[in-house]
């Protein structure tokens, strides 16, 4: 696909606006009815869904040339998928976030790659992470805990732990908690330690496309070698990543979010929670884990015109739209932890407001992940929980940092800490 | 068009670096504007573009951006959330400054024992109601559905929606403006001009409403409105919405005190009188004719397909091949869709007897599959909210209103059967969507309490399509002459075509309609109010020789 493939997606868009809300059924207020944080903190149209098919059709046509405001717009925008759900709502011919993707890799092949973007990238090409750490330090967050290597060992299960969970001290302990869970649970795994190697998932979202096949490629062989039949991963960026790109270049390996697994053994009876986690939390959806973590479904056709001008696609395309997002699993979790109580935000599963974190805007734009963190963690504060949960260590970092600016008690946790608060005594 | 550095930087100096562009980029984007390319040379999906585009946060702001314009002969154009290619630039040889006014989006207050709000122009149908149903209160959405903004119904254009039946028209419903004038003058009509708060639209104070916006409204071209109150109405239901359901099946359960139907009738005789015998019995809360926009051959299929959210386009060939589908397109031939909300069950009892004896009295019926609960829901959620008037678009992209002259039912029932026969003849080549004769869409009643009506024509068309925007554009142009020569008066599509009309095309029109001196009347109206011509000509009028 190029940019040119979604010129009518360009055409056929109405400017209707409904990009940059949440669903209009579900609004229950005033404060919490925003659905893009781009458009909302950038005003201008242009930093919307709606506005950047304009700039991709004037780029298109050469009505315009690519300045420092395009750029700006294009890539000020964490991809969250919120404009994708609200424009399908109504749309069957639109795929405004796979459009915007396609601007991206449209400006950074043409050279217009955000700077703060490109050094990120130099790291990732030298050292296989976004974090610019080193390479060999990727799996010390392991050491000791004498788990089976898979760079020399054989297992049909991976745990793929990711960059910032890797290289996060103050996150990694999620990574240990995962597989302490999967030790208590049976679970025969390994992981790749120091040769896991970056999804490849940030770079594709900010544009580096190639970069992504590199890093996918490379980790599809390491887990072939390895015997790998599912890879199991506590991040929601790898997550959507492994489901949702690889599939395109040949993988078949199953794919699994640590929610979902920890939901499946919970219903075989395979983990018991002995502890009881008394605290009044609320659920935070990652973007790519819930609206953008649908199951991948093969699809090359073309358009196709009924009735006269009706558009279908031949053969029928899948819909990605957040109907399918994975909603239900950390919910079950949590509400299967004695004491814990549940309150739910105003916009949540395809509704959900984002982090800040995605689509390079952690890397590039900091007053903006930290307004937009502030903005989630205001709506979590209104729900008078002590804590905002979520599956994703990019979330859970940028609130974490977006909190250092703020005057909030709120706490951060992964679903991942609560499950060992509750099956284990002691702490990390 | 270029903005001058001295403007630039007066204009700079008001809002902030942050808030102005004229950054290609940015033009670009307030120039797409829907249905730009039925009119544009070379269906060009671009109106003009303006000089740069400037986000004020108060009404101090626009107004010292309007002196500035005044100072520079710039023409002022103010967008909210902006649907219409009309809200852009209109002109290529106008400097236009266009002003977005989504920064100004705060809902100032809801005064729940007067039942009015005050509201900014970028607060939205959708986030005003959420507001107050939690008050037991509600608002009239206008037809183009949750994401449209009060200030501008209610001040700039049209105002009518499914709920103006029973909730009045926005150009009854709002209390008060808060008015920039052209000439930079703040005008604050009715009760607010002296002083006495947002009550009363007509006084004590200036009783200029009908110089604000009459009818239809001036859609930006004559000044920018930067508050309003508007009237609240009752509502009996529950105090938020727990909407089920998977996207975009969304369902809105029940409520006890409420009845959601959807009706038919054998006839379009029969359609008027229905009309005519639900406004004299005064039932109904919500009273539209919502589904047929996607026309009467295909539309029902559409709407199982939408409230099955396993289901795409794809499935319309199988499915209007079915039987059981078919018997139902017959059924719902001329149909429509009404709530009922009782003030108690002993009031929705009494309006459901009512119902069916208006039903038998005119051979109607219920149309059960669109009345069994997932329907019922889905239409609940649909017209309660207006939330997915995007569908409007589901087609291909690209819809056009045509007809929707506003009358009696016994008026409008005169020009549907021409309005049918025209679409099938202007979609048969295959450039437009072939979805029925009939996909006439409208309020139950265009006024409170009912009494006038109106259909609108949805014609689809692909705007990526050349050849279909074409097709479209002259969809217009027959519907002009279909009307004309049955004796009726043009429809909506005139004023879409209009757009891409030159000026004397324009006064052409004026000066042979039925009542030109209303033209001449607003020319001296805009002369006291905008003395340097920097409004566009949707305010329209004539020049004195003609």
């Amino acid at each position: 696909m190029t940019l040119l493939n979604y010129r009518a997606d360009a055409l056929r868009c109405t400017r209707c606006s409904y990009c940059k809300w949440i669903p209009f059924d579900l609004m229950k207020s005033w404060r919490f009815s925003k659905g893009c944080p781009s458009v909302d903190y950038n005003h201008f149209h242009s930093y919307s869904a709606g506005g950047r098919l304009v700039t991709a059709l004037s780029l298109l046509d050469n009505r315009i040339e690519v300045t420092d405001r395009v750029i700006d717009s294009v890539f000020k925008c964490q991809l969250c998928g919120s404009c994708d759900v609200t424009c399908k709502m109504c749309r069957f011919d639109m795929e405004p976030l796979s459009a915007l993707r396609e601007l991206r890799f449209k400006l950074v092949e043409e050279g217009h790659a955000v700077p703060k973007h490109k050094s990120v990238m130099e790291g990732f090409r030298t050292q296989n992470n976004m974090l610019n750490k080193v390479k060999t330090k990727r799996g010390d967050w392991a050491d000791g805990l004498n788990l089976r290597d898979l760079s020399k060992d054989k297992a049909e299960i991976v745990f793929h732990a990711g960059c910032r969970y890797s290289y996060d001290n103050d996150l990694n302990h999620v990574a240990k908690a995962s597989v302490s869970i999967l030790q208590e649970a049976g679970v025969d795994f390994g992981i790749l330690g120091k040769e896991e190697n970056c999804c490849g998932g940030r770079a594709f979202n900010i544009g580096y496309k190639k970069d992504f096949v590199t890093a996918a490629t490379k980790n599809i062989k390491d887990w072939t070698n390895a015997g790998v039949k599912t890879v199991v991963t506590p991040c929601a960026d790898c997550y959507y990543t492994f489901k949702r790109l690889y599939p395109e270049i040949g993988s078949e390996i199953k794919v699994l979010h640590m929610v979902e697994f920890i939901d499946q053994l919970i219903k075989q009876g395979k983990l018991e929670f002995k502890n009881s986690v008394p605290m009044r939390v609320t659920y935070h959806d990652p973007c790519y884990l819930g609206r953008q973590g649908e199951p991948y479904i093969p699809w090359k056709g073309k358009e196709k015109k009924i009735f006269g001008q009706v558009v279908i696609y031949e053969p029928r395309k899948p819909r990605y739209n957040g109907a399918n997002g994975i909603y239900e699993p950390p919910r079950n979790i949590l509400r299967a932890i004695p004491g814990l109580e549940l309150v739910e935000m105003e916009r949540i599963k395809e509704a959900a407001w984002c982090c800040g974190a995605g689509g390079g805007v952690k890397e590039a734009y900091p007053d903006f992940f930290t307004w937009t963190a502030n903005e989630r963690i205001e709506e979590a504060s209104s729900t008078g929980a002590e804590a905002i949960i979520s599956a994703c260590p990019w979330c859970e970092r940028n609130f974490i940092d977006a909190m250092k600016e703020g005057d909030t008690n709120m706490k951060v946790f992964d679903v991942i800490e609560l499950v060992y608060k509750a099956i284990r005594k002691e702490d990390f | 068009m270029t903005l001058l550095k001295s403007a630039y930087q007066d204009l700079e100096d008001i809002v902030g670096p942050d808030y102005i562009s004229d950054d290609p980029s940015i033009q670009d984007s307030y120039a797409f504007q829907w249905l730009a390319e039925l009119v544009r040379p070379e269906q060009s999906h671009y109106m003009p573009r303006p000089v740069a585009v400037i986000m004020p946060a108060s009404t101090e702001e626009v107004q010292a951006i309007t002196m500035v314009c005044n100072k520079y002969h710039m023409k002022i154009k103010p967008i909210s959330t902006g649907w219409y290619h009309w809200a852009g630039p209109i002109k290529d040889e106008d400097d236009t400054l266009q002003v977005d006014l989504r920064r100004m989006n705060r809902i100032l207050e809801i005064d729940e024992k007067n039942m009015f709000a005050i509201v900014e122009p970028y607060v939205i149908c959708a986030q005003l109601q959420a507001e107050v149903m939690k008050r037991g209160l509600n608002i009239n959405i206008i037809g183009a559905g949750a994401s449209t903004s009060i200030v501008a119904s209610a001040c700039a254009y049209a105002g009518m929606g499914p709920s103006t039946y029973w909730m009045g028209h926005n150009s009854d419903n709002v209390l008060g403006m808060e008015w920039v004038t052209p000439s930079g003058e703040i005008i604050r009509t009715g009760s607010l001009g002296s002083g006495d708060g947002w009550f009363c639209s007509e006084g004590p104070g200036p009783s200029i409403r009908g110089i604000c916006r009459g009818f239809l409204g001036s859609r930006g071209g004559l000044g920018v409105y930067t508050k309003c109150a508007i009237k609240l109405s009752h509502w009996p239901g529950p105090k938020e919405f727990n909407v089920r359901g998977t996207l975009p099946a969304y369902r809105l359960p029940i409520h006890e005190n409420f009845r959601v139907y959807t009706l038919a009738v054998p006839s379009w005789d029969a359609w008027a009188d229905i009309y005519y015998k639900i406004y004299d019995n005064e039932i109904g809360y919500i009273f539209h004719r919502q589904f047929t926009l996607a026309g009467a051959d295909l539309g029902p299929a559409l709407w199982l397909i939408l409230n099955d959210h396993t289901k795409t386009l794809n499935d319309i060939e199988e499915m209007v091949k079915r039987s059981d589908i078919k018997e139902l397109t017959e059924e719902l031939r001329i149909s429509f869709q009404i709530i009922l909300a009782g003030r108690s069950l002993r009031d929705i009892e009494l309006q459901d007897k009512i119902l069916d004896q208006v039903l038998a009295e005119t051979g109607g019926w219920k149309v059960k599959r669109f009345c069994e609960d997932d329907m019922a829901e889905f239409t609940n959620v649909y017209l309660q909210r207006l939330g997915h008037k995007h569908l409007n678009f589901v087609w291909v992209g690209g819809y056009l209103g045509s007809w929707m002259q506003p009358g009696t039912p016994d008026f409008v029932k005169k020009y549907v059967p021409i309005a049918i026969k025209g679409l099938y003849r202007d979609a048969a080549g295959g450039l437009l969507v072939q979805c029925g004769g009939d996909a006439l869409m409208g309020c139950g009643s265009t006024v409170a309490g009912g009494g006038w009506s109106g259909l609108e024509q949805f014609v689809s068309y692909d705007p990526a399509d050349r050849e279909s925007i074409k097709a479209g554009t002259k969809h217009m142009e027959d519907a002009i002459t279909d009307a004309i020569s049955n004796g009726i008066p043009p429809g909506k599509e005139a004023i879409y075509l209009s757009l891409g009309y030159k000026d004397e095309k324009i006064w052409d029109t004026l000066a042979n309609s039925q009542q030109p001196i209303i033209f001449h009347f607003q020319r001296k109206i805009k002369e006291a109010f905008d003395p340097n011509d920097i409004g566009d000509r949707n305010y329209p009028t004539l020049p004195e020789d003609y």
